[in-house]
């Protein structure tokens, strides 16, 4: 389970601080596949990296029982002067798993060929968005966070990412935060809407949608 | 105890890592790879020592000018790129905090120990290559060269400590700081034996502690001869508490990092 209670966080603007995330709670539970909705700068990213740990709260507590991914998106999570493969070997040292087969999924899973000898900050967007799936992907945990990243790039590797993510992992939590409704109605069971800094959370998928698009 | 050992597992994970990353990407896998490390004090101590030696003559307190140089200057550089490295160093490595396991800690303590094992390198390397020519003598006590080693360095890491996290809370000090580490010469003990100074000056220059390692580490390679002046718990006394106030400043600091 992961769970935020009344969460906030603000970031300097300015002379002043400005207040993006003000109260916050929600709950992940094991196997639950939980859709993260809001605007543009609604918080999404910012919340999902608070309760990836990569920012403290300013207030309020998470509270994990599962172990959770990095947050999944275009940046963060690898080195952009390193290659593909030395971002591999990274991720495989300190998460403590054999770098052979690291090496051979995310190989097989961004066929990204011969730029994995080249250095990311070489990569397209879309590329790295391979790559940075293809890293967490290929070390086991219950929560996978994902920003925005997701699905993207060509239908093949989009039918790629369904299969590792929605079928051989069908038992693990989910926190996808997203702009494509499709998605999220198709994948998603749970919904939150962030708005003003407040979280929403709705059960039915497609209340939250429909009340999301109202906005 | 099993949490604890794993604890350490971990930690001894993340350190291996960084430290490879970040010499694959600070030196790269060309040519002479992370040799390249101690080619920078190396080539630093050996032009001031050539410089002092043509300026000075070969003789500087009774010991070969080029050793007593490099003696000092070695320690003196680990010290300046220690900190020149602490500078925004969270800011600058800010993608590793994706990772749960790697603390800011770990983010300083890498950059030093590259540092330290680096200026090392260049000691005993120098002193190797000094020590063959005959300009360099046999330690005269390698243990005494060691502790001064370890207070050396333990102040280094002390005060980078406390440097990397004001860093990254203040601009001003981010750019006043290189100017500031220049002002450390005259407090490094580098280029002078505190038993040659006057008594004023010499209580003054006791109060650094730099100063009293680099005694130490003078007297295990020339002996008793330089009339060394050192105090082992006064280093302790000054860096222990500022190794704490960094250890509690980089906690402050890390509840207001913003990554990108």
């Amino acid at each position: 389970m992961i769970i935020c209670e009344n969460l906030s966080k603000s970031y300097p603007a300015g002379h002043g601080r400005k207040q993006i995330l003000k109260n916050i709670n929600l709950t992940i539970k094991p196997g639950e596949r939980v859709a993260l909705l809001g605007r543009n700068g609604a918080g999404k990213s910012t919340l999902i990296k608070q309760i990836g740990g990569v920012e403290l709260p300013d207030r309020g507590r998470i509270i994990r029982t599962m172990t959770s991914s990095w947050p999944i998106g275009f940046n963060g999570g690898f080195q952009g002067s390193l290659t593909g493969y030395d971002n591999a070997r990274f991720i495989a040292r300190i998460y403590g798993v054999s770098y052979g087969e690291i090496r051979e999924y995310v190989e097989d899973f961004t066929e990204l060929g011969k730029s994995l000898g080249m250095p990311v900050k070489t990569y397209s967007s879309g590329m790295r968005a391979r790559l940075a799936f293809a890293l967490s992907l290929a070390i086991e945990f219950d929560c996978y966070l994902i920003d925005e990243v997701i699905l993207v790039g060509d239908s093949k590797f989009q039918d790629r990412c369904r299969e590792e993510l929605f079928r051989k992992r069908a038992d693990r939590a989910l926190l996808i935060a997203s702009h494509d409704m499709h998605i999220v109605l198709e994948l998603c069971e749970k919904a939150i809407i962030i708005e003003d800094g407040l979280s929403y959370t709705y059960s039915s998928v497609q209340s939250a949608v429909d009340a999301y698009l109202e906005k | 105890m099993a949490s604890m050992r794993q604890g350490w597992g971990i930690q001894v994970r993340v350190i291996h890592a960084l430290i490879i990353r970040e010499l694959i990407t600070r030196f790269g896998r060309e040519n002479i790879g992370f040799l390249w490390i101690m080619v920078e004090p190396l080539l630093f101590a050996l032009l001031v020592g050539l410089l002092w030696r043509g300026m000075k003559g070969p003789l500087e307190f009774g010991l070969d000018i080029v050793a007593f140089v490099v003696t000092g200057y070695i320690p003196l550089v680990l010290f300046r790129s220690s900190i020149g490295r602490a500078v925004n160093a969270f800011t600058a490595n800010g993608s590793f905090l994706y990772h749960r396991q790697i603390k800011i800690l770990d983010l300083i303590l890498v950059r030093f120990i590259v540092e330290l094992i680096g200026h090392m390198m260049a000691y005993l390397f120098m002193a190797l290559v000094l020590g063959a020519l005959g300009f360099f003598p046999w330690p005269y006590d390698l243990g005494f060269l060691i502790l001064g080693w370890f207070y050396y360095a333990l102040f280094t890491l002390a005060v980078t400590l406390v440097i990397a996290p004001l860093s990254e809370m203040s601009e001003v000090l981010e750019k006043v700081i290189p100017v500031t580490v220049y002002m450390m010469i005259p407090f490094s003990g580098a280029f002078y034996l505190v038993s040659s100074l006057v008594p004023a000056a010499a209580e003054v220059v006791l109060y650094s502690p730099p100063v009293h390692a680099m005694e130490m580490m003078r007297y295990g390679v020339f002996g008793p001869s330089i009339d060394p002046q050192y105090d082992f718990s006064y280093p302790l006394a000054f860096s222990l508490p500022c190794l704490a106030l960094g250890l509690l400043l980089c906690r402050k600091v890390r509840r207001r990092l913003v990554v990108e």
